[in-house]
């Protein structure tokens, strides 16, 4: 009898990984249809944009470039050396030393020549204490200010960082990340167009593999690691099909923290960064469009797949898992902050749509697909499937996500061909079918493991180490 | 057969066709691609090269009563070769070498002046090419009428002014940026009294490309900015004082001080303001100092922020009692203002420092830092 209803359960379950299945690659499928529309859209919008204009005129509004520093103390020189060269009219690079314990505030001292400054620090957002603002005695690195806090971590930083900043439009940043020349230009544009843009976030590229000289990617290339190249793939879906869809219907719901734009006011009346959170940058865009929608102000949060900001990528399972983990908690949590927007009509495409999807599909996916395998061990266990049903459902969700990977280097070739050598779009595709053996089987435990961590109230970020792109410099 | 087992089989087949289809397709889109760009770029320097030499070959000298056609004859013969190459083609391939025999002749418009000039604009005329953009201006897609209304502008198309006139109004914003700029490129200046009389919303970026036409012109259409200030847009007046305050002529401080005091629109006043500070004129002061009292404390922050760059010294005695009353911000402008007026404003700050509230000695010190920084940099 146990046996009995054990089995009809499992069958029961079954069924519903199969309908959540064929769910989600109907979404995906809807997602990239809204991607290839949007960038078509732009593509063709930047035949008449000539963004050289931009750093010519006075009317480009100025900006301030959020950097937070944590331990830094072997890149930041050359992170901050590579922000100055950016090619944009008005702007200034607003470093955050977030209580390094290193010698990070000491290497930007030392280099560009700081004192500290009596200029007042007027608490707007509340944040830990400020101990020093710093600017340089040289006239060429006047757009520079250096201001040292405690350790509050980034949200925190970033917190601090509008409160000194000067301009109404901050960019939030990596301070490891590197940003291509005219990024700052590309991701302004959208505000430009339209006063109601309250946010714009750019797209991340995988710098491992690339030839960087002077903090500059001079040479697109590919790692000859097969984790890097794993996550180039998932980096295009992310961006290019899954963010472009959802800025299609104005549902975007993550800027990415390495690289985003945002007009100061906005980010001030709702409150600026939430400091008790993994999933800080998401958080902040759910929180943007929750007031909005509440106050029932016209905005947008928009995603342009073109400004590029570098950045290194976890070599190691280690590290990798630390990161995944962390993302997973953090969209974890802002589900569970933002759990009033979740299918509430009130809150449109965000309520309907884009939240369902990340609690639905990003969410519970790594679960589902986990207990989707010990299910379906079980079930072959207890003989109630045939092995060639298992066989072919992993064949079928094979090909499934081999074809949106595909889907989605068609997408980067159709537009912007960052990678021109045909070997690289080979290489591509073949990481697309060979990260279905092993590698998702693995993001989706470190995902799910993300829950019982959650659980347990796990909070931290995890050292993510880098190598730096400074090493490549000496090439 | 399991029904089940059918859909697996299906799905299976499906995505494995797509998956295949797609990677095939996507590795020969990319070899054509990069055939399709070596083709081009080898009839891209055939064509320059050609034209290069056409343009630069002599023609016949006219007698003084010829007729001015004589010379475009002259000019249809020197075209004669590359129109019989082009009618020995098929349609298709005719087609892609106008097209790129196009973007050569819009490339060399870029740069040359004079009499060469002339000759390309009549090639534009004999090839078909203009009455080709003018049709284009009508298309239902909007980047091709954008791409025509720009493409018109740089073949001197004098033909398509009515229908760059009609794109001004056009629903999308890219077709009628290019219509502006092309506008300006046949008419001259005079083309800014249509632009400000027809455009209903100007969007930044919009203005951010305007703006850098307009620098070209400079003081030549501070006429038409004036006239601008009419318009019933926001941002259309908006542009036009931001304008006026960047060419810096000044002619401009009368119909600005005007708006500061009649306007009702703070945002329009705001920029106004401004305005009269980077003009620096002295005239703006009384203007700016009863602008120190308004209800909106941006506006105050702004006249405090205009009489800094205007370096009004009778102002002091109102801003020290700003700075004694006001909030953090414009304590901060107020001193600011003072210090800009040298010597005597540096002296009242230090002996505001000496007070008391800790608030007011730190703005002090901040300002007084700036001052010391921007004396030593000068």
């Amino acid at each position: 009898m146990f046996a009995l209803i054990f089995s009809i359960l499992l069958q029961v379950y079954l069924f519903y990984v199969v309908f959540f299945f064929v769910a989600m690659n109907v979404v995906y499928t809807m997602l990239m249809i809204l991607s290839y529309r949007k960038i078509m859209f732009y593509m063709r919008q930047n035949l008449f944009s000539d963004y050289g204009l931009m750093v010519k005129s006075e009317l480009t509004p100025p900006v301030t470039l959020l950097a937070p520093a944590y331990n830094e103390e072997k890149t930041v020189v050359e992170s901050v050396k590579s922000l100055l060269k950016l090619n944009y009219g008005k702007y200034e690079v607003l470093v955050i030393n977030d209580g390094s314990k290193d010698g990070t505030l000491d290497v930007l001292i030392q280099e560009f020549d700081l004192y500290r400054s009596k200029q007042i620090y007027i608490p707007i957002i509340s944040a830990k204490p400020v101990r020093g603002i710093y600017k340089s005695k040289k006239a060429v690195y006047k757009n520079l200010i250096i201001v040292d806090k405690v350790n509050g971590g980034k949200a925190d930083a970033l917190n601090v960082g509008i409160n000194v900043s000067r301009y109404e439009y901050v960019c939030a940043m990596d301070a490891d990340s590197l940003l291509e020349e005219d990024a700052l230009q590309k991701v302004m544009k959208p505000f430009l167009e339209d006063s109601s843009v309250i946010a714009s976030g750019g797209i991340i590229r995988i710098a491992n593999g690339c030839e960087i000289v002077n903090g500059r990617v001079v040479k697109v290339g590919l790692s000859h690691r097969l984790l890097p190249l794993f996550q180039v793939i998932e980096y295009f879906r992310a961006f290019l099909s899954g963010r472009m869809g959802w800025q299609g219907v104005n549902g975007l719901l993550i800027i990415s923290g390495a690289f985003g734009m945002f007009k100061k006011s906005a980010v001030i009346e709702v409150g600026g960064y939430r400091s008790d959170t993994v999933g800080e940058d998401m958080e902040l865009v759910a929180r943007m469009h929750r007031i909005k929608l509440e106050k029932k102000e016209p905005y947008k949060i928009v995603f342009v797949p073109d400004p590029v900001c570098w950045t290194e990528v976890p070599e190691s399972l280690q590290v990798l898992s630390r990161q995944r983990n962390r993302w997973h908690r953090g969209l974890l949590d802002v589900i569970i902050i933002h759990r009033k927007m979740l299918l509430n009509k009130n809150y449109g495409v965000i309520g309907l749509a884009a939240m369902p999807y990340f609690f639905f599909i990003e969410l519970l996916a790594p679960l589902i697909e986990f207990t989707g395998y010990i299910t379906a061990a079980l079930m072959l266990i207890f003989g109630t499937l045939h092995i060639y049903l298992v066989g072919l459902f992993f064949i079928v969700s094979l090909f499934y996500g081999v074809m949106f990977s595909v889907c989605s280097v068609l997408l980067e070739e159709i537009s912007f061909r960052r990678y021109p050598n045909p070997k690289h779009l080979a290489l591509l595709l073949a990481m697309g079918v060979i990260e279905n053996f092993g590698y998702r089987q693995l993001t989706a435990w470190w995902r799910t493991k993300a829950f019982y961590d959650y659980a347990r109230g796990k909070k931290e970020w995890g050292a993510m180490q880098r190598k730096g792109f400074n090493k490549k410099i000496d090439k | 057969m399991d029904i089940k087992l059918l859909i697996f089989i299906a799905l299976a087949i499906g995505a494995t066709f797509f998956a295949v289809v797609a990677s095939l397709g996507l590795v020969i889109h990319k070899a054509i691609h990069a055939q399709t760009i070596r083709k081009r770029q080898h009839l891209y320097s055939f064509y320059s090269d050609l034209i290069a030499e056409l343009l630069l070959q002599n023609v016949l000298p006219l007698s003084p009563d010829a007729r001015t056609s004589a010379i475009f004859n002259q000019y249809e013969i020197i075209i004669q070769p590359i129109k019989n190459r082009l009618r020995e083609m098929s349609q298709l391939k005719c087609k892609i070498e106008r097209e790129i025999l196009r973007s050569v002749l819009i490339d060399f418009a870029k740069d040359v002046r004079g009499e060469i000039s002339d000759r390309l604009v009549y090639f534009f005329y004999s090839f078909g090419f203009v009455d080709e953009q003018i049709k284009l201006l009508s298309d239902r897609r909007w980047w091709i009428r954008a791409q025509a209304a720009r493409d018109a502008g740089l073949l001197k198309a004098r033909r398509a002014i009515t229908a760059i006139t009609a794109c001004l109004e056009d629903v999308h914003p890219d077709v009628r940026l290019q219509s502006m700029v092309s506008l300006i490129r046949l008419v001259g200046v005079e083309a800014f009294k249509t632009i400000f009389r027809v455009s209903k919303e100007l969007s930044l970026w919009t203005a951010v490309e305007l703006s850098t036409v307009i620098k070209e012109y400079k003081e030549t259409t501070i006429p038409y900015l004036i006239e601008g200030l009419q318009n019933d847009s926001q941002s259309v007046v908006l542009f036009c004082i931001e304008m006026l305050a960047e060419i810096g002529f000044i002619s401009a401080v009368e119909p600005l001080r005007k708006i500061v005091e009649n306007c009702q629109d703070v945002t329009i006043r705001m920029k106004a303001i401004e305005a009269l500070g980077r003009l620096g004129d002295g005239r703006a002061e009384t203007i700016l100092l009863s602008n120190l009292d308004h209800a909106h404390s941006e506006v105050r922050l702004k006249s405090m922020e205009a009489l800094e760059r205007v370096g009004a010294y009778s102002a002091i005695p109102i801003l020290i009692e700003r700075m004694k009353q006001n909030g953090g911000n414009e304590k901060i402008f107020s001193a600011r203002a003072i210090a800009s007026t040298g010597k005597s404003g540096v002296e009242e700050l230090n002996a505001l420092a000496q007070n008391n509230k800790f608030l007011l000695r730190a703005v002090v010190e901040q300002v007084l830092e700036e001052y010391q920084f921007r004396v030593e940099q000068v």
